[in-house]
């Protein structure tokens, strides 16, 4: 088997070939220690060949770590024999801003006696606006063969699969250029060089594309002017958000009510005891807790590929940049952000598209202090039983509307304030100034999108499956032993819950309040039901009033209530969240400490509320 | 009637203005001017700012066939010159 390298500059549809050439089969891989993608696959129809896609640079001298390494492994992999050619992909329209890296991928190449062809990819657009390049011209210029080809309509890749079936490799190593590597030396004024060359062959044989960016800076103007930008950005976060919110709840209540009814229908044929207990509790309530988030994460990955694949998702980088980059964050971070207010796991996901492994890294931890939809039910309850129904200043506000916006301003705010801190105190790589490509508005490619947010489903449902389902059945057995699940206060989860009691105390909380938030690690809304259960009362989750009642009749403190919020606001309780965290970012150690981090946090900020609370 | 034409920073140039790249500022750093280099933003080239959003926001400028957004930060340390009738 030899392998083929694909290579190309940001945005010229390397991704989209990479697709077209290697279909279903390919599979992703990461550089141990970092996160880079690096996607394999092999052609569908040449199996021999497996085709390997580098992550889009610009150059291959790197200016960031996470290119850098981009760069080295492509150095790496060029060394290697098995690698028998190379395909560097230009895009047709703009040719200027490809060919500097094209000329520095093909001299590598020819210094190494590798086989390489220049794909022009998108000669579907300069088709319909019946413009051309010269591949001719512009392939005696470069030095290497050039073909128009199309990753939307197919056009070109029969020839560039009949090259790589007939391993030509002749033709480099017939003709070795002496001039040393390029990837070794760094000289000034060859650079200077190779920009001039790219210039003048991109003047002499590119197409003219005024017509296509005048359709551009027309979008532009509407979708960045000061009101049209304004009103049609937040319409589009609008759409995102309700994406996540509501459209994906009908499919997550579906799948809560498959396995509920798959449940019922199982049980029966189980005897009464442990392994019936087991298998209701911990296996079906435990693949529930977690299956439900697929939809969303489908949904999720779904509308933001529309956005960027439309070419939008650049523009609400750049509206949002400003004022994101005070907290160390970038513009590409808004859409994570603004995703983990519905849930912090498909946001985690969509933080994928931020190239700065800082901003990435400071995204990483605002997104769990995010107001998640998770923590609705408990601020629900709390809210109930501790805030009064009334209104003030005339009825215009509500005091328990006016708690439950600042308890998610709470969130909203620590979000920005820890990625703020960290940035200022954390020594690093300097922020990058903003300095990005915009791509050309198109009609989105709905079925590779479609295709993405399963594949992104699936590595949720494999990646955090087996971490989420050891975590349910740990704390399944604590709370059902040692006396079968008859009394959930006294089950070492109960014991635990009074072993732990001094922490809460502080907050003017017992033992049952411990348990509570304990079990809600699982995910933050199963304390509701939890504290019903300790209280004797079923079905809180359902309807809460009952357990309201109970509670008010305990005359439990408002400092405890508030301080119950505001550590719920902080807390990383959510098992699923940490292990999504622990793989995205390669790094358990990170995702450890986060919840540790976050858990001291929310105990200090709940403290002091209560002790505020008290004096006042 | 003879041209005159005046030097800016490439956050000074107004929208819809074409300018010549006349080069960097010396405390641009090495790596970034690097990048400029290859997005196209060579000494010569024409440039457009296609673009202001509010706020601050970064802003659109087109060189060749391509369109960036660079913030302000780096369109200061880019020097351009108007032709001034
Ligand atoms: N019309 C057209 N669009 C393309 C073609 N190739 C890619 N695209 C689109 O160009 C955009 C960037 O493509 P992508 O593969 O993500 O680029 P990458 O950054 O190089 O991986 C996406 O919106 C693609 O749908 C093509 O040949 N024709």
């Amino acid at each position: 088997m030899s392998r083929v390298l694909l290579v190309g500059t940001p945005n010229s549809g390397k991704t989209a070939l990479f697709n077209r050439l290697t279909g279903l089969n390919h599979r992703v891989a990461n550089y141990p220690g970092i996160t880079v993608d690096l996607s394999m696959g092999r052609l569908s129809t040449l199996p021999e060949h497996e085709l390997v896609d580098f992550p889009g640079t610009y150059s291959l001298r790197p200016i960031s770590e996470e290119e850098r390494i981009a760069v080295d492994h492509f150095a790496k992999a060029l060394d290697a024999p098995d690698v028998a050619h190379v395909l560097c992909v230009v895009d047709a329209t703009r040719l200027e801003k490809s060919l500097f890296f094209c000329l520095q991928v093909v001299r590598e190449c020819r210094q190494r006696g590798k086989a390489v062809t220049v794909l022009a990819n998108m000669g579907d657009i300069l088709a319909r606006h019946n413009l051309a390049i010269d591949a001719r011209g512009l392939a005696a210029g470069i030095g290497a063969p050039v073909l128009v080809v199309s990753a939307r309509t197919g056009e070109g890749l029969p020839e560039v699969l009949q090259r790589l079936a007939s391993g030509i490799t002749s033709e480099a190593s017939a003709d070795p250029i002496p001039e040393p590597a390029l990837l070794a030396q760094d000289d000034e004024s060859a650079d200077q060089a190779l920009y001039a060359e790219a210039h003048q062959l991109a003047e002499r044989f590119g197409a003219p594309a005024d017509q296509l960016l005048l359709i551009q800076s027309r979008l532009d103007r509407f979708f960045l002017g000061s009101l049209s930008g304004g009103l049609s950005f937040s319409l589009i976060m609008l759409v995102l958000f309700q994406s996540i919110f509501t459209w994906s709840a009908p499919a997550m209540d579906a799948v809560e009510a498959a396995i509920a009814g798959l449940g019922s229908w199982m049980l029966p044929f189980l005897s009464e005891g442990i392994v019936r207990d087991f298998t209701a509790d911990a296996i079906f309530s435990g693949i529930g807790a977690f299956l439900v988030f697929v939809p969303q994460i489908f949904v999720l990955t779904f509308v933001i590929g529309l956005l960027e694949d439309s070419g939008y998702l650049a523009r609400a980088a750049l509206i949002c940049h400003k004022p994101l980059r005070f907290f160390g964050l970038s513009g590409k971070s808004f859409i994570p952000m603004l995703s983990g207010v519905a849930c912090a796991i498909p946001a985690i996901y969509a933080a994928r598209s931020i190239e700065s492994p800082r901003a990435r890294f400071l995204t990483y931890l605002a997104i769990p202090l995010m107001p998640c939809s998770a923590r609705l039910p408990v601020y629900t309850l709390l809210i109930a039983i501790f805030i009064p129904r009334e209104t003030a200043l005339g009825g215009l506000v509500g005091w328990q509307g006016l708690t439950l916006f600042c308890v998610y301003g709470l969130g909203i705010v620590c979000g920005l304030v820890v990625a703020g801190v960290v940035n200022r105190v954390s020594a690093g790589e300097a922020q990058m100034p903003f300095m990005m490509e915009l791509p050309a508005y198109r009609l989105p490619a709905l079925i590779p999108i479609a295709r993405k947010s399963v594949q992104r489903a699936q590595h949720f449902v494999t990646k955090a499956g087996l971490v989420i389902l050891s975590v349910t059945v740990i704390v399944w057995v604590l709370g059902y032993f040692p006396n079968q699940g008859a009394d959930l206060g006294a089950s070492w989860l109960g014991t635990i819950g009074k072993w732990i009691e001094p922490v809460f105390q502080p907050l003017g909380l017992d033992w049952r309040y411990g348990v509570a938030i304990v079990s809600a690690f699982l995910a933050r809304e199963v304390f509701v039901g939890t504290l019903g259960t300790i209280m004797g009362i079923e079905g809180a989750e359902d309807n809460i009033l009952p357990l309201v009642e109970q509670v008010q009749a305990s005359a439990l403190p408002l400092g405890s209530g508030l301080a119950l919020l505001v550590f719920f606001a902080i807390a990383l309780q959510c098992i699923s969240t940490v292990a999504i965290l622990a793989r995205e970012a390669n790094s358990w150690r990170l995702a450890v400490r986060m919840v540790v981090a976050y858990l001291c946090l929310a105990w200090l900020a709940a403290w002091l509320t209560f002790q505020i609370a008290a004096a006042v | 009637m003879v041209a005159e034409s005046q030097t800016m920073n490439l956050w000074e140039l107004p929208t819809r203005t074409e300018a010549v790249l006349v080069g960097f500022a010396p405390a641009l750093a090495e790596r970034y001017r690097g990048r400029l280099l290859e997005f196209g933003f060579h000494t010569g080239e024409r440039i457009v700012c296609q673009h202001q959003p509010g706020f601050g926001a970064p802003r659109v400028y087109r060189v060749s066939n391509a369109t960036y957004s660079l913030d302000r930060e780096l369109a200061l340390q880019v020097l351009v010159s108007v032709a001034r009738e």
